[in-house]
């Protein structure tokens, strides 16, 4: 219990005072039990004050203080820190939202607002006399990261975080690395080669000794939490003999007669069953379909010096102090009959044609027929405002100029139809729409709720579509190939990734971040990131920015090899508990796990991996569960705070004369002020001259000037020449 | 059900048009043509008419007729697609839709075959003289009933069935019924706009320009009658003889200026001027020039010596009558006013 508590009420230079009864509050918690100090200030948060408060709680010996102000958002941890410096725990200060929740919603009505603010405030006198000093907990951190998915995003994710000195595990479900982009033989806005781009990061990762590889690899197992979380990962034999003749390989890998779908190039094509994704695929070892040799004893014979049947899966375990999740997203695969999709033979998606063109030599041929003319019919599986998948893929429209460019330059006469519903080639990508257009591609716009409809006459697919741009008039687009340019979707194994590292998945099944502006690649899980395109649509660009910077945040986490984390957690109170698990069950983060102590079976809560969330706290049958600064002696003093009665004198605004508002005393005006009444003096002067006298910005000189005038230290008389400005003067008292 | 004709943009591009598949479909062309409404709107509906090429909306479309090139949509187009110059091509290949020879399209095309028929006419006129022995009596004889016979048969042959087929084009093919009342009480609307182009006054600051076309075809259609029918090279009414100078004079200033001006290249419209523009201009100041001096060569007595100036102006005259008239830019003339009277039949002659 708190019995020495200092209560600072701030007038924020009107934005409070002007509607809320700051002095008279002040003068009423005077009489407050427990209340040691209480004053009014112009403003909390200024040098000053902030002085006068630590000097407060020194020369006062206060155990607690309270500041009623603004948001908690907003300067909570100024008046935390001014705690710790006046040698508070920083838990025994509370802040009071008196501008947000009491002078601006209210200003309509001053004589209530008061009142609610002295309601506040005596709630939050309450609550800091229960208050407990805690201190935040330490933990120790392993400095190595585990990163998922060897793409784009976690390889560039995976250099830096090695190379500011972290040992990294890279962990990829795939044979080989660089995911999506090797599947596109260029890359928009520049055409580099993606994979000469993969080659060159494949490299760089393998010239960094404290990154470990794994590639055919899963995450099998997770345990442990924040600095220290065990994983177990699974890696898939590649059944290729590592000691065998290289030369042996290279040759298996040309001449291996059996054949199998061709996964890589979306099954456009066959590939041999001694394979790698493309000639320059990374790393260096190629893998045996071993199943689908088998069924061919011949063969298995013929490379039986290369072929290594007996390898195992292979498990293993290391520990990781963060995680980066880059694991990347699927295309969107249309629905058989999607478009034609299937049911025509010329129909395919983005993807596909993408690979088929970077396969095609100097005709574009598909089927035996040559293709001359194709039609791309944009937002395939996204923009749904029906379906699933409400939001824009944001590289699509992007992808497909992209191509119709490229193809246009290798096949000339080729003809491109754009039938799309908004084109959204943000930024820079924006000069690539502008090419294609003027290079002659039909852009034809349609609307949801009328999608083109394609039909395949057994010679060509017929397209028939409203033109939103022709007054909606019914079009007929006569193409040989339609490319379905599809969006992106979550992966299908995020939602494994997300049962074992707990990541909340979003309603667009992406993984989700805290917040999309201040927390971009933070998840509510402590110490696991995303980055890149499991946490929504992104362009390369987009991805390896986002992978960066949580690469940057768990390189911040794992320098020190400690970590402070915020006290508030669940508190199971020992002696209440008999375990019924009922807290196990809905607590979200599996923090909560049964404990054996002394033979009494009890709740235990792993402070490491608890947010504070409170959901455990109503569910105990027993009340044995509270939450640390908001524990229920603590609530429940408020809410006695707040519905005492308020005995206070408020002046009604309606009764109070004009004059006396004029002649308003402030005890001492804030420093601004005073240079603004010494560079006026005794002329007048505009706020674009303070502004510079001053060296002052003019938005912070008007801001004050308005203030000042309010309060009739300052009145305006005049414009200047250009009547642009108005002149104030030092109003004579 | 119309059906995308990726072709139709190369086949327009021929004509003249060049940047127009940059365009975005923005529609600030139409905001900011002076004389689009929510009637006629355009230019953009014919924008994207060519970018589709659904060439059955352009052929039965007047709207190409009724644009005057202020330019101020190509100025404004932030995809510098260049409107303007795309309804100034359609205005071309309409031209050569309408004309059952097909040689309009042909000459707009091909730079080759315009020159070659230019020379083909200076070759036949020279013949013809050769045939008169050079005699100038005989020859001038010869040129006043040219003219005469050469109105008359590109009238009957050419213009008329063209515009006809322009007729078809508008107002039948689409299927629209109109009463006989109204083709005769729409009847003045039509001669209004062949002779002041009224409506090209809607244009913004077009004041001057419209004023000196104004005069132009004041000046050559009085040019035309006064050679015609009155004879003016063998007129001796003092009043024929004065009326003469004064308009061809008229006729080679304006085109003289309007010469300079393609020169100059300084406005949207005269920028992009392709060689029928260029011709069109350049015969209507020459014809102007030579007959002027050729009257003026009679009054002092000097053609004799100078038989070759009036075997110049005849040859002027034959290309100008004989292709430049039926096939060229003259028909514009025509179209425009035909354009605005076909228009008014289809709103009902309101």
């Amino acid at each position: 219990m708190k019995e020495r508590i200092g209560v600072y009420i701030c007038h924020c230079g009107g934005n409070i005072s002007d509607y809320v009864d700051v002095e008279e509050l002040g003068r009423m918690f005077h009489k407050e039990d427990g209340v040691v100090v209480s004053k009014d200030v112009m403003f909390a948060c200024a040098d000053s004050n902030q002085k006068e408060m630590v000097e407060d709680i020194k020369n006062f010996n206060l155990d607690a203080i309270v500041v009623a102000s603004c948001s908690p958002k907003l300067h909570l941890h100024t008046f935390r820190n001014v705690a710790s410096r006046g040698g508070l725990n920083p838990a025994n200060y509370v802040q009071v939202n008196v501008r947000e929740q009491c002078s601006w919603p209210h200003s309509d009505n001053p004589r209530e607002a008061t009142i609610k603010a002295a309601g506040l405030i005596r709630a939050g006198i309450k609550r800091v006399s229960h208050s407990q000093g805690l201190d935040n907990i330490e933990l120790t951190v392993k400095k190595s990261a585990l990163v998922i998915g060897a793409g784009v995003s976690g390889m560039k994710a995976a250099i830096d975080l090695a190379r500011l000195g972290n040992e990294v595990y890279l962990v990829e479900k795939d044979f080989f690395v660089g995911g999506h982009i090797v599947q596109q033989e260029s890359l928009f806005t520049t055409g580099e080669n993606s994979k000469e781009i993969v080659l060159k990061l494949y490299k760089e990762l393998k010239s960094h000794r404290n990154i470990t590889l794994f590639t055919g690899a899963t995450i099998e197992k997770v345990t442990g939490s924040l600095g220290n979380f065990h994983i177990d990962i699974k890696i898939r034999p590649r059944y290729i003999n590592t000691k065998a003749n290289y030369d042996l390989v290279v040759k298996a890998l040309n001449e291996c007669p059996v054949y199998v779908e061709d996964e890589f190039n979306l099954g456009l094509v066959k590939r041999r069953a001694i394979y790698k994704n493309y000639p320059d695929a990374m790393p260096n070892i190629p893998v045996a379909d071993i199943e689908v040799l088998k069924s061919s004893p011949e063969t298995m014979l013929k490379y039986a010096d290369i072929l290594d049947i007996n390898q195992q899966d292979e498990l293993l375990s290391f520990i990781a102090g963060g995680v980066l999740v880059t694991t990347g997203f699927d295309s969107y695969m249309p629905n058989s009959g999607e478009y034609g999709y299937k049911s025509s033979p010329y129909v395919l998606t983005l993807p596909e044609f993408n690979r088929l063109t970077e396969l095609s030599g100097n005709k574009l041929v598909y089927k035996n027929r040559e293709i001359k003319s194709v039609a791309y019919i944009y937002c395939v599986g996204s923009r749904q405002s029906k379906g699933e998948n409400r939001y824009c893929s944001r590289s699509c429209c992007t992808s497909a100029i992209f191509s119709s460019l490229n193809i246009k330059e290798k096949y000339k006469e080729i003809i491109s139809y754009h039938l799309f519903r908004d084109i959204r080639t943000y930024g820079k990508q924006e000069t690539l729409y502008e090419k294609s257009s003027a290079q002659g591609d039909i852009y034809i716009r349609f609307e949801e709720k009328e999608p083109p409809v394609v039909e395949f006459n057994g010679k060509s697919n017929i397209i028939k579509v409203k033109d939103y741009l022709s007054a909606k008039m019914e079009l007929e687009i006569e193409a040989d190939m339609v490319v379905l340019v599809t969006g992106m979707v979550s992966r299908k194994e995020s939602a494994n990734i997300s049962e074992k590292f707990k990541i909340p998945i979003g309603s667009d099944r992406f993984f989700n971040e805290i917040h999309p502006k201040l927390k971009p690649v933070e998840t509510v899980i402590k110490g696991v990131y995303i980055g890149g395109c499991c946490q929504g649509p992104k362009n390369i660009s987009e991805s390896v920015q986002s992978s960066l910077s949580a690469a940057a945040k768990i390189n911040a986490l794992l320098k020190s090899g400690t970590v402070s984390i915020d006290p508030v957690t669940a508190v199971i109170n020992e002696d209440v508990c008999s375990w019924c698990g009922k807290c196990e069950i809905v607590c979200d983060y599996t923090a909560i796990k049964e404990r054996d102590i002394n033979g009494k079976k009890i709740a235990m809560v792993n402070k490491a991996i608890c947010t504070g969330c409170g959901i455990c706290a109503p569910i105990c049958p027993v009340n044995a569960i509270e939450i640390a600064q908001y524990s229920d002696l603590e609530i429940e003093s408020m809410i006695d705070g707040f519905i005492q009665k308020i005995e206070l004198e408020v002046k009604d605004e309606s009764k109070e004369s004009k004059e006396e508002t004029e002649v308003l005393k402030m005890k001492e005006y804030p420093q601004l002020w005073k240079d603004i009444i010494q560079k006026i003096g005794e002329s007048k002067k505009t706020i674009p001259q303070l502004s510079r006298e001053l060296s002052c910005k003019s938005e912070i000189v008007t801001y004050n000037l308005m203030t000042m005038n309010k309060y009739g230290i300052v009145t305006a008389e005049g414009m200047d020449e250009d009547e642009a400005y108005y002149y104030y003067k030092v109003k004579n008292r | 059900m119309a059906k995308v004709n990726p072709k139709f943009s190369a086949e327009i591009k021929k004509y003249g048009a060049d940047d127009f598949s940059a365009c975005f479909n923005c529609g600030t062309c139409t905001a900011t043509c002076s004389l689009s409404d929510e009637k006629t709107s355009f230019p953009r509906e014919m924008v994207r008419y060519s970018a589709l090429g659904l060439e059955s909306e352009i052929t039965s479309s007047l709207k190409p007729w009724q644009c005057y090139y202020c330019g101020e949509c190509s100025t404004d187009c932030p995809r510098k697609a260049n409107p303007g110059e795309l309804m100034m091509s359609l205005r071309r290949w309409l031209t050569a839709k309408y004309d059952w020879t097909g040689l309009s399209g042909i000459l707009y095309k091909s730079f080759a075959a315009l020159l070659i028929s230019m020379v083909l006419v200076a070759v036949g006129v020279i013949a013809v003289a050769f045939a008169k022995d050079f005699k100038l009596e005989e020859i001038i004889h010869f040129g006043h009933y040219f003219e005469m016979y050469a109105i008359a048969g590109v009238f009957a042959l050419i213009l008329l069935p063209n515009i006809i087929r322009m007729w078809y084009f508008a107002v039948i093919k689409p299927g629209k019924k109109i009463p006989f009342k109204v083709y005769v009480s729409s009847m003045a609307d039509l001669f209004i706009h062949m002779f002041t182009q009224k409506r090209a006054l809607g244009c913004d600051n077009n004041q001057t320009r419209w004023f000196a076309h104004f005069i132009l075809v004041i000046g050559y259609l009085t040019l035309l009658f006064t050679t015609v029918f009155l004879d003016w090279f063998s007129s001796t009414s003092i009043f024929v003889v004065v009326l003469g100078y004064v308009v061809s004079a008229i006729v080679f200033v304006v085109t003289f200026f309007f010469v300079l001006s393609r020169v100059k290249r300084k406005t949207e419209a005269t920028k992009h001027s392709r060689p029928s523009d260029w011709m069109f201009v350049a015969w209507l100041f020459l014809m102007g020039i030579t007959a002027f001096a050729v009257r003026l060569f009679i009054d002092m007595d000097i053609l004799d010596m100078n038989l070759w100036l009036y075997i110049l102006h005849l040859i002027i005259l034959a290309q100008w009558a004989l292709i430049i008239v039926p096939f060229g830019k003259w028909t514009h003339f025509l179209y425009r006013s035909f354009a605005i009277y076909f228009e008014k039949l289809l709103e009902g002659g309101k």
